[in-house]
């Protein structure tokens, strides 16, 4: 064993000095695993940054109620009669002032994207004062809070960065009426870091809404548990409407994206590994060709077929191994932490960053291993079975 | 009588330069072939013989001096024209056969042909001519994998000829077979020689090689040492 | 035997090189294929959208109503050549997770406005004269199964009727295409009248406007003027070119362009890598051969083009396999319904196929110029002899 150990060091040595020789088949085959796993990253960072995103947006404590068939919020309405007797519903936490309800209003305006300059559709949410206290995350970083009755704002941090036109004291013409910021708050990396807030009575006014809401955001007597308001809801013919913990609304509604992300970027990332693979195998059989009379010789001194065997393992896989971390590097110095927006389910921007998790880089590190493997395993093969007889023939 | 002059080499001086060293393998050395000689050139390794060979062939210059082939002189000519000359006129037979390992005896010896401008039907009658006067034709469809090394260098042969050349320049073409099988080899240059009138100049180590020429000289630093041959 | 023979025979003398090198061409030509298509078909709303259409929308933004009242003003304009509206309808059918595009439009003038539509004279004429008909677009008639003379409850995530109903009956009279491969024909279109008169809402109001201008020279003349008209009144109003409106609609995902143009690039980068350095070997591993067809007399300029040839029928024989997959996945995928409410105009188009070919071309350039080079410069007195 412990000369098998030994060959397999000679042999390992004998192909690491005889490297130079090969030595851009060998950079090719560390750039393709490289770019390989830079592009499977990037893509786990931007699904993990928008998973991340609208899953610190959503609350077990908090139910959402929307009208019932409505993909989000901008396709329900929920008028004043059905939230007042919503309101009365068991299930729902009461204090002081009677039951912790926020009726929301979410419409559309126009701002612009720094980045690209150009025009994107940015949420307005109208609300009360006590529908703030129910974002656990929520707090003022600048400036103050909007008061009530007035055309004011309060602008998410997210987008401040993203979106120009919001500066805190600037003046902003949305629908028909101007407005003011008056602070910027930050929402602890959750989708309403993207969003304007605004008095929900003034952005009911401005905006021709009546007093009609789009959703009911209420504190749960029981964190997770909607079924007493499920049953009140069904049993009032009034109340056409769905119910939801806020976790669960907002994993739907970062699915189809996080779908499309996900679901694009391991495909991409697998027929990019494909085509490295092949680069792997082409460097490693002729890493085995050119080293065949070398590998003949030791063998026909004695040495063990394992021993080239490994020997040539070792050297596709120390190449992918390489290339991986490299890759893994890139891909964090270029995507980590990179802010970025796209457009939600609800014709919104959502901004959020690429974040990579150490899973991602595990996933990597094993994808590169396996175009390693796969790559040095066949050519390892053929060199543990090279004919010795070769080493006493003429080298044509 | 007085044979028709196919090469004249007058005043060869050939040197290699490296660095700022150069080393001079001839100066001043000259010679002449006349059409349907026979030459085997000799001499110990290193004194020129391949560099003398190619220089015949067109594919190395003298330093200086001229070489005359038919009156013209070949060293003035461009890569391009030289391309040309050789295709028209000279058969290469190298040591280690050369033949491409991925084409057919045939495909190898039809190579020179997609120089010239002949049908396909001519280019396998040529082919077949030049296998069949080597001993081969039924070796055509192998591939050099295939075939021994005698049989590769009659590939070899039948390739250098096919195309007719006045010229066939052998480097060491015995020099990697055996006995008898060299004897074979050098039995049909021979023949080529006397029946085709093939002027033939052989590079060679071997003094019972040499025999199958009509003259054989001796080259030694870079001189020529003209020696009879005992037949 | 010609030039064309030793070419095809050096290429496949090694089978293995070959296959690996090929199979790393087709899989850059795959990912350039299918993501090209997705790319042109992100682009297509865009590419397709006339010139001469502009959309009349309500200023804070395209979701908000404007009333019917301003059509007929809007007609009136100096340079209008026809005019039409909609209302987005926010349909499903049957599953409410699975949303439907549907507009409630003005028949007649919606088919004067948008030419491109296709629907048999006789189809055309039973929709105008049915209050409950609809007309849906192809792809959607045939992912759901609808055909002519179907009876249907469709269900409306955003409206309800004026009874609490939020379902439909609509009758299929007729079944669209468009006369580009294109053209989005995956929505239905109802009637405004019977939108309008069920929903609970009420109200004289609609979506947008669209119009067609006598002149795409006139586009900023008419928009001014559109939007002076309305300034000031309750719906304010924002007019811009159909392309303008689809882009901005399309950019709003972030830049698709550059997300899959950088992936291509590297994809392509990795290969010409890997396939650069292997045409390298193989022709260092024939140095000995090309120094004997040089001695033979082939030409150096013959010897770079055989080289050059032999890349660039390697990028080819790669290229045209990914190509031909990358298209069966994409008319694959374009049947996928999901993928179709999203991306209705999914195809592999011929530009992008010259693209590939031209990509090809390219691939096999930068592969073989060196090695070529290098078979042409070749020393043969260094060459040959020398074991
Ligand atoms: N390209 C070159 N650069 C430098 N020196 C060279 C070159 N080619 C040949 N020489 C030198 O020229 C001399 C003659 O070489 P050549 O190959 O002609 O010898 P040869 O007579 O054929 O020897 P052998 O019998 O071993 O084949 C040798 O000393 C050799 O080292
Ligand atoms: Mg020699």
């Amino acid at each position: 064993m412990g000369s098998l150990m030994a060959q397999i060091v000679a042999v390992v040595a004998m192909n690491i000095r005889s490297l130079p020789q090969r030595i851009w088949m060998s950079i090719a085959t560390l750039v393709a695993v490289g770019i390989v796993v830079a592009v499977l990253l990037a893509f786990l960072a931007l699904s993990n940054g928008f998973e991340k995103t609208l899953n610190t947006s959503g609350s077990d404590k908090i139910a959402v109620m929307l009208r019932a068939g409505s993909q989000g919020e901008m396709s329900s309405v929920l008028l004043r009669d059905q939230l007042n007797i919503m309101e009365l519903a068991p299930g729902i936490s009461r204090d002081a002032n009677g039951p912790v309800v926020s009726a929301e209003l979410y419409v559309i305006v126009d701002g612009t994207k720094r980045s690209t300059n150009t025009p994107v559709n940015l949420p307005l949410r109208g609300l009360e004062l006590s529908g703030v206290e129910l974002r656990e995350n929520f707090s003022i970083v600048e400036g103050r809070m909007f008061e009530p009755g007035r055309n004011e704002l309060v602008v998410g941090e997210a987008v401040q960065t993203e979106f120009s036109g919001f500066e805190l004291n600037k003046k902003v013409r949305l629908g028909q009426s101007e407005w003011t910021v008056v602070g910027v708050f930050s929402a602890g990396g959750s989708v309403f870091g993207s969003e304007l807030w605004g008095d929900l009575k003034t952005v009911q006014s401005q905006f021709n809404r009546g007093s009609s809401a789009q959703l009911l955001r209420a504190k749960l007597a029981t964190p997770g548990d909607v079924s007493e308001i499920q049953a009140y809801i069904e049993n009032e013919p009034q109340l056409n409407l769905d119910v939801k913990t806020e976790v669960a609304y907002y994993a739907e509604q970062s699915k189809g994206i996080t779908n499309v992300i996900f679901y694009l970027g391991w495909p991409l990332a697998i027929a990019m590994a494909l085509g490295a693979l092949a680069g792997a195998l082409n460097t490693m059989y002729n890493s085995v060709a050119q080293r065949s009379m070398e590998i003949a010789t030791l063998r026909a001194i004695g040495f063990s077929g394992v021993s080239a065997f490994i020997g040539t393992l070792v050297e596709s896989l120390a190449l992918a191994a390489i290339g991986g971390v490299l890759g893994s590097l890139a891909a964090y110095l270029f995507f980590d932490g990179l802010t970025t927006s796209t457009l939600s389910g609800n014709f919104t921007q959502v901004v959020f960053d690429f974040k990579l998790s150490a899973d991602s880089f595990i996933s990597g590190l094993k994808l590169a291993l396996i175009v390693g493997f796969i790559g040095g395993f066949f050519p390892a093969l053929r060199a543990a079975r090279l004919p010795v007889v070769i080493a006493f023939k003429n080298a044509t | 009588m007085t044979a028709e002059r196919l090469f004249d080499l007058k005043s060869i001086s050939k040197s290699f330069s490296k660095g700022k060293e150069s080393i001079a393998i001839f100066e001043g050395l000259n010679m002449v072939i006349d059409k349907g000689d026979f030459v085997a050139i000799m001499g110990p390794s290193g004194s020129g013989k391949t560099t003398l060979l190619n220089m015949l062939g067109g594919v190395d210059k003298p330093t200086k001096g001229e070489i005359l082939y038919a009156g013209k002189g070949i060293e003035k000519y461009s890569e391009g024209q030289l391309a040309n000359w050789r295709a028209a006129h000279i058969g290469f037979i190298f040591q280690f056969y050369n033949l491409m390992p991925m084409l057919t005896a045939a495909k190898n010896v039809e190579l020179p042909l997609l120089l010239k401008k002949m049908s396909s039907s001519q280019r396998k009658k040529s082919v077949a001519a030049a296998l069949e006067l080597v001993g081969l034709a039924d070796r055509a469809k192998h591939k050099p994998d295939e075939l021994s090394g005698g049989q590769q260098q009659r590939v070899a042969i039948a390739r250098a000829i096919v195309s007719d050349p006045d010229l066939l320049l052998c480097d060491e073409p015995t020099g990697d077979l055996d006995r008898a099988t060299a004897t074979e080899i050098l039995e049909t240059l021979q023949l080529l020689n006397k029946d085709f009138g093939k002027t033939i100049v052989m590079v060679t180590h071997d003094p019972a090689a040499a025999k199958y020429a009509k003259r054989c000289v001796h080259l030694d630093k870079g001189e020529f040492v003209e020696k009879e041959l005992v037949a | 035997m010609s030039d064309f023979y030793l070419i095809r025979k050096n290429l496949t003398r090694n089978k293995l090189r070959l296959s690996l090198n090929s199979f790393a061409i087709f899989i850059a030509f795959l990912l350039f294929g299918v993501l090209a298509s997705l790319q042109a078909a992100f682009d297509a709303g865009v590419e397709l959208s006339s010139e001469q259409r502009m959309i009349v929308t309500n200023k804070i933004n395209f979701t908000q109503p404007m009333p019917l009242a301003y059509v007929n003003k809007v007609r009136a304009v100096e340079g209008v050549a026809s005019v039409t509206h909609a209302n987005w309808f926010g349909a499903y059918y049957q599953d409410p997770q699975k949303p439907l595009v549907g507009f409630a439009v003005d028949a007649e003038s919606y088919l004067e406005v948008y030419e491109e539509f296709v629907l048999a004279p006789e189809q055309r004429e039973a929709w105008f004269n049915n209050r409950i008909g609809i007309v849906v677009g192809d792809q959607m008639a045939r992912t759901l199964g609808w055909k002519v003379g179907d009876r249907l409850p469709v269900s409306s995530s955003i409206f309800t009727q004026k009874d609490g109903s939020s379902v439909w009956e609509m009758e299929v009279m007729g079944i669209f295409t468009g006369n580009d491969e294109q053209f989005d024909t995956n929505y239905f279109l109802l009637h405004y009248k019977y939108f309008i008169e069920t929903q609970s809402f009420g109200g004289d109001w609609i979506g947008w406007i669209t119009i067609k201008t006598t002149d795409p020279a006139l586009n900023d003349e008419v928009s001014k003027t559109i939007d002076a008209q309305f300034a000031n009144s309750p719906a304010e109003t924002k007019t811009t070119s159909e392309k303008q409106f689809s882009k901005a609609f399309v950019e709003q995902f972030g830049n698709i362009g550059l997300m899959i143009t950088s992936i291509v690039g590297a994809a392509f980068f990795t290969i010409l890598f890997i396939v650069g350095n292997s045409m390298a070997l193989s022709v260092r591993e024939r140095t000995n051969e090309i120094a004997v067809l040089k001695t033979i007399g082939f030409q150096a300029p013959r010897i770079f083009k055989m080289v050059l040839s032999e890349s660039i029928l390697l990028a080819l024989l790669g290229g045209c396999l990914g190509l031909f997959v990358a298209n069966v996945l994409v008319n694959g995928a374009a049947q996928a319904p999901q993928l179709r409410s999203m991306l209705p105009n999914l195809v592999l188009t011929d530009m992008v196929a010259f693209k590939a070919l031209g990509l090809m071309l390219v691939l096999g350039l930068v592969t073989g110029i060196l090695p070529a080079w290098r078979a042409m410069k070749l020393n043969t007195i260094d060459a040959l002899n020398r074991r």
